[in-house]
C-alpha cells in the first residue's frame, strides 16, 4: 500500500507535427457542426433530391421501367443537361448548409474572445482559417461533387450503351463545378460569420450576400443599359460558369452572354475580398487608435 | 444614538429575484465613515448595493437611507452615487461628456456642471486631455477613474462603490484609497465592496461580512474579531528556536494552543487573554534563552474573520 | 540561461511608440512584470507570445527569438489571458483537450493530461459543464488549466487573481506556489496587487511609460535591509525612544504607540524588550520592515525618464 501524490508534472511524450494543427482545428470544428440536429437534417435533406435522381436514371436507362412508368416517351434523358440540374440544386443545397454550418464554426470562437487563447498556441491566423475552411469544404463536398459522381458513376453502370467515356468532360465539369462553388461558398460563409456577432444573422447575412448583389446587378444594367449587371448576379455567373464546365450549350439572349474570363476574375475578386475580411477580422488583439 | 438621518438603515429587509434568493432578512445601520462589504462572489453584495441605492425595490422590509425611503426618486437620488462594477458605457461619449452628462440629469445650469466635471475629474486624477479622448479607447484603470468620477460629482452623501480598485495599478489604488479615506473623513457615507482585504483594513471604520444572502456580522474589526469567541487571538512569533518557547508558553494557562511553522522558525500561539500573553513574551524574551526576531498578531484583520466566518467553501461556517 | 532577454526591443501599435528601448536580462523561476496602467505591460506578453512584430531590436524567450521562432515559443508557453476567453459552447474537458491537442498532444494523450490539470487546478464535476455556465472563479480555473494541460516551460499568467474572492485568491496563489516549486516550470505574472507578487515572484520587473524602470531581485533585496525594525507599543513611548537612541539607534515615534528605529548591528530584539521592560512599556509586535516591493515600485516611478536601473545589491 502506498500513498499517491498526484503533482504537476510536466509533458515529456511526443508531439504531433507542425502541419497538422489546422487538421485538429477541422476536426473539433466539424464534430461541432454535426452535434446540431439541424445540421442532420439538412444534410438529410440535402440528399433527398440525389435519390429521386437516382430513381430517374434507373428509370431512364431501364426500358422496362420506362415502358410501365413513362410509356415509352422519350421525356427522359441522361445527357449534360441532366446533370446540370442535378448540380445544381446540389449547389443551391450547399449554400443552405454553409449558411448553417459556417456560423457555427466561428461566432462561438469569437463570440467569446478565444482567439488570443487559441493563437497562444502552435497556430498562425492562417493556420487557424485553413482549419475551419477545411471543416466548411470536407461538409459542403458531402453534397455537392461527392453525391453527384456518385450518380455520374450509377449512369455509367446502368446505362446500355458505353457511356461514361464519351461523357468523361461532365464527370470533370461537375468536379470542378463543385470546388469552384464550395471555395467561394467556404470563403464567403467564414468572412460574413467573422464579420456579423450573431448566429442567425450571419445565416441570413450569407444568403443575403449570395443573392441582394443580383439585385444591384439588376439596377445597374437597367440604368446602365449594360450587360455587364449581370456579373454581380452569382445565380446568372453560377450557372454560366457550370454550363461551361459541363458542355452544355448556351441558350438565351446572345447578347448577355458573358465571357469566361469576367466570370473567373468576378468569382477571384469575390474571394480575395472574403480573404481581406477574414483577415482584418481574425486578430488576436484589437488596436484601438487614437 | 445617531439620529435617524445621519444613518443607512436596513430593517428586516429581503429581497427575491422570483425564486432566487438575493438577500435574506438584512438588518443593518451604517454610520458615516467607510464601510467595506465583504463576501464570496454571488453572495449578495451586488444586491445590497443596488438596494441601497434604489435601484432595485426590497420584497420586505423597509430602507432608509440618510432618513430618505428611495422612492422618493429625485431627492434620493441627488444624495446617493453609485459605481459599479459592471463595464459598459454609452456608446461614443468622452469621458468628459460622460460626467457632465450624468450631471446635466440633475438640472444644474451648465457652467455649474462644467466646473463639477472638471472637479471631479481632477480627484480622482484623470487628466483633462484623457478626458477629452473617446471612452472606447480607454484602458481598464482609466474605465475605472471616469465611473468613480462619475459616482462623486455631484457630491453625493452617500457613495456606495462596487469593486472600485479592481484594474488600477498600485499608485492609482493608493491613490483612490486616500481619496477614499478623505472622504470618509469629510462624513461622507462612503460604502466600498472589495476582495482585497488587506487594503480593506488599512482604511475602513467598520466591517460588513455578508454570504449567501445573509449578514454574517458588522461593525469594527476588532470588536468583531473578539466576538468570535471560539477562535481565540493568535500571535505569530519567530525565534530561533520555537520549540522552547512553546514549551514555555504552554506553562501558563491561559494558552490554549502553539504551532509551529512550516519553516521552523516561529510558532503560532492561540491565547485566551492576549494581555497576559504579551507579557509573558516580554519576559522570556528579556530572559534570552529564545531570540525573538518578530512578533504579530495573525488574526486580528478582515482576512482572518472571513476565514473564520465564512470559510473556504463559501457558506457559513 | 536568460529566461527573458530583451535587446533595445521597440514596439508600434497604431502608429504610436509603445515599447521603446527596452534592454535586459530577466532569470528568475517566477518573474513580476509590474507598472501603471499604459506603461506597455500587455504589449510586452503580446509581442513575446508573438502577437506584434517588433520594430527594432530582439527579444528572446527561454533562448528562442520571438519573431521569428514563434511556433516553437508558443509550443513551449502556456499562457492565461486577463480578459474571459474561453469556448462557450464547449464542455470543460473538452475545451482544454482542444487546447492540448493545439499543442501538439496526440488525441488520447490529450484527454488524460486535460483531466490531469483540471485535477490540479481544483475543477470537480464542473468539468463536464459548458464553460458558458462557469463563474468567475471557475473560469480563471479553466484557462490556467489550458495553460498547464500541455507542460509548457514558461506559464504567463496575466492578472490571475482578477476579480476572485478572498478564499479563491489564496487558492490561485498557492497554486502558483505549488507550479514554482515543481521546478519544471517558469512563471511571468502580471499583476497589479503587489501582495501577490510579494508571495509569488522571486525577480521584478517594472514597466513605466514603455520603458524598463526597474529589475529588481526580490530575493536578494529581502536578505538584506535586517536593521530596520517596526514597533508596535503599549504604553508611552517616549522614554523607549529615548533610551534606544542612547544605544545608538535612530528612533522615530508616530501615532498608535508605533516606533521605527534602525539598530545597528550590535544590538538585538533582545535589547529592545530589555528596554522596554525598563520603560514598563510591553512590545506588541516586531516586524522586520524589508525593503518591500512596494517602496521598489515607488523608488521605480520616481525615475520618471525612464532610464535603466538595476536595483540589486552586493551579494
Amino acid at each position: 500500500m502506498s500513498v499517491f501524490l498526484h503533482e504537476y508534472q510536466p509533458y515529456s511524450g511526443r508531439t504531433t507535427a507542425l502541419w497538422s494543427r489546422p487538421l485538429v482545428l477541422a476536426r473539433y470544428g466539424l464534430q461541432e457542426a454535426w452535434s446540431s440536429k439541424i445540421t442532420i437534417g439538412l444534410f438529410v435533406l440535402s440528399l433527398l433530391p440525389c435519390l429521386v435522381e437516382m430513381v430517374m436514371i434507373y428509370v431512364a436507362d431501364n426500358p422496362v421501367a420506362r415502358m410501365l412508368i413513362v410509356r415509352g416517351d422519350s421525356v427522359l434523358e441522361i445527357n449534360e443537361k441532366f446533370f446540370l440540374s442535378v448540380l445544381e440544386t446540389q449547389c443551391w443545397f450547399a449554400l443552405v448548409l454553409a449558411s448553417w454550418v459556417a456560423p457555427r464554426l466561428l461566432s462561438f470562437d469569437l463570440g467569446d474572445n478565444a482567439l488570443p487563447i487559441l493563437l497562444s498556441h502552435p497556430i498562425t491566423r492562417f493556420g487557424y482559417l485553413a482549419g475551419k475552411f477545411i471543416a466548411v469544404f470536407v461538409m459542403l463536398s458531402y453534397v455537392t461533387w461527392f453525391p453527384c459522381l456518385i450518380l455520374f458513376v450509377y449512369q455509367s453502370y446502368a446505362s446500355p450503351q458505353p457511356w461514361a467515356m464519351s461523357h468523361l468532360g461532365v464527370a470533370i465539369g461537375i468536379f470542378v463545378g463543385s470546388i469552384v462553388w464550395i471555395v467561394l461558398l467556404s470563403l464567403v460563409g467564414l468572412a460574413v460569420s467573422s464579420w456579423v456577432k450573431w448566429r442567425v444573422i450571419a445565416t441570413g447575412a450569407i444568403f443575403a450576400v449570395v443573392f441582394v448583389p443580383a439585385g444591384v446587378g439588376g439596377i445597374a444594367m437597367a440604368i446602365l443599359r449594360t450587360k455587364w449587371g449581370l456579373l454581380l448576379n452569382v445565380p446568372v455567373v453560377m450557372t454560366e460558369l457550370w454550363m461551361r464546365l459541363l458542355g452544355v450549350p448556351p441558350f438565351g439572349n446572345p447578347r448577355l452572354w458573358l465571357p469566361t474570363g469576367a466570370i473567373i476574375t468576378v468569382l477571384i475578386a469575390a474571394g480575395l475580398m472574403c480573404i481581406a475580411v477574414l483577415n482584418a477580422r481574425i486578430r488576436a488583439r484589437e488596436v484601438v487608435r487614437g | 444614538m445617531t439620529p435617524a438621518n445621519d444613518t443607512i438603515r436596513f430593517e428586516n429587509v429581503s429581497k427575491f429575484y422570483g425564486e432566487v434568493l438575493g438577500v435574506n432578512r438584512i438588518t443593518l445601520t451604517l454610520g458615516p465613515g467607510i464601510t467595506t462589504l465583504v463576501g464570496p462572489n454571488g453572495s449578495g453584495k451586488t444586491t445590497l448595493m443596488n438596494l441601497m441605492t434604489g435601484l432595485v425595490q426590497p420584497s420586505r422590509g423597509t430602507i432608509s437611507v440618510l432618513g430618505l425611503e428611495p422612492a422618493n426618486a429625485t431627492q434620493f437620488f441627488c444624495n446617493v452615487g453609485y459605481c459599479a462594477q459592471f463595464d459598459s458605457f454609452p456608446r461614443g461619449l468622452t469621458g468628459f461628456q460622460f460626467v457632465l452628462d450624468g450631471l446635466m440629469l440633475f438640472g444644474m445650469s451648465d457652467e455649474d456642471a462644467h466646473g463639477l466635471t472638471a472637479e471631479s475629474l481632477e480627484r480622482v486624477q484623470l487628466d483633462a486631455a484623457a478626458a477629452r479622448r473617446n471612452i472606447a479607447g480607454y484602458s481598464k484603470g482609466m474605465r475605472q477613474k471616469i465611473r468613480l468620477a462619475q459616482a462623486i460629482a455631484h457630491h453625493p452623501r452617500v457613495l456606495v462603490l462596487d469593486e472600485p480598485l479592481n484594474g488600477l495599478d498600485p499608485m492609482a489604488r493608493a491613490e483612490s484609497l486616500a481619496l477614499f479615506q478623505e472622504l470618509g473623513r469629510q462624513g461622507m457615507h462612503v460604502v466600498i465592496s472589495s476582495h482585497i482585504l488587506d487594503e480593506v483594513d488599512r482604511i475602513s471604520d467598520r466591517v460588513v461580512l455578508i454570504t449567501g444572502g445573509y449578514l454574517i456580522a458588522q461593525g469594527n474589526i476588532h470588536e468583531v474579531r473578539q466576538e468570535v469567541r471560539d477562535k481565540p487571538m493568535q500571535v505569530l512569533v519567530r525565534c530561533n528556536s520555537p520549540e522552547l518557547l512553546a514549551s514555555k508558553m504552554f506553562a501558563v494557562n491561559h494558552c490554549v494552543e502553539a504551532r509551529l511553522h512550516t519553516d521552523g522558525h516561529g510558532v503560532f500561539v492561540r491565547t485566551a487573554d492576549i494581555d497576559q500573553f504579551y507579557r509573558v513574551l516580554n519576559e522570556i524574551a528579556v530572559e534570552g534563552l529564545v531570540k525573538i526576531e518578530a512578533v504579530a498578531p495573525a488574526d486580528d484583520n478582515a482576512n482572518a474573520i472571513y476565514q473564520y466566518l465564512i470559510g473556504s467553501d463559501g457558506s457559513a461556517a | 540561461m536568460g529566461v527573458i532577454e530583451l535587446d533595445r526591443l521597440e514596439v508600434q501599435l497604431g502608429g504610436r511608440t509603445v515599447l521603446n528601448g527596452l534592454t535586459g536580462e530577466l532569470r528568475g523561476h517566477a518573474i513580476g512584470l509590474l507598472g501603471p496602467n499604459g506603461a506597455g505591460k500587455s504589449t510586452l506578453i503580446n509581442t513575446l507570445l508573438g502577437f506584434h512584430e517588433p520594430a527594432a531590436g530582439r527579444a528572446r524567450i527561454l533562448e528562442m527569438d520571438v519573431h521569428f521562432e514563434r511556433m516553437r515559443i508558443r509550443q513551449s508557453v502556456g499562457y492565461m489571458p486577463e480578459n474571459d476567453s474561453f469556448i462557450g459552447n464547449m464542455s470543460g474537458v473538452r475545451f482544454v483537450r482542444y487546447m492540448a491537442e493545439l499543442s501538439g498532444l496526440p488525441a488520447n494523450e490529450a484527454l488524460e493530461r486535460a483531466h490531469e490539470a483540471l485535477f490540479f487546478v481544483g475543477l470537480g464535476e464542473v468539468r463536464y459543464r459548458k464553460v458558458s455556465t462557469y463563474s468567475l472563479g471557475m473560469k480563471q480555473l479553466i484557462k490556467l488549466a489550458q495553460a498547464l494541460a500541455h507542460g509548457p516551460r514558461l506559464l504567463i499568467l496575466d492578472e490571475p487573481t482578477n476579480g476572485l474572492d478572498p478564499m479563491a485568491r489564496q487558492r490561485m496563489i498557492q497554486l502558483i506556489k505549488d507550479i514554482r516549486r515543481q521546478g519544471g516550470t517558469r512563471l511571468l505574472i502580471s499583476s497589479h496587487l503587489l501582495r501577490d507578487i510579494d508571495e509569488t515572484c522571486d525577480e521584478v520587473l517594472i514597466l513605466n511609460k514603455g520603458r524598463i524602470a526597474a529589475i529588481s531581485n526580490i530575493e536578494e533585496e529581502r536578505r538584506s535591509h535586517r536593521n530596520f525594525i517596526e514597533l508596535e507599543m503599549a504604553g508611552s513611548t517616549e522614554g523607549f525612544a529615548a533610551k534606544m537612541r542612547s544605544l545608538g539607534c535612530e528612533c522615530a515615534c508616530f501615532p498608535g504607540g508605533r516606533v521605527k528605529l534602525v539598530m545597528p548591528d550590535v544590538l538585538s530584539a533582545r535589547d529592545l524588550y530589555v528596554a522596554a521592560t525598563e520603560q514598563g512599556v510591553q512590545i506588541r509586535r516586531i516586524q522586520q520592515r524589508r525593503d518591500s516591493l512596494e517602496d521598489i515600485f515607488l523608488r521605480a516611478m520616481e525615475y520618471e525618464g525612464g532610464r535603466v536601473d538595476h536595483v540589486s545589491l552586493p551579494a
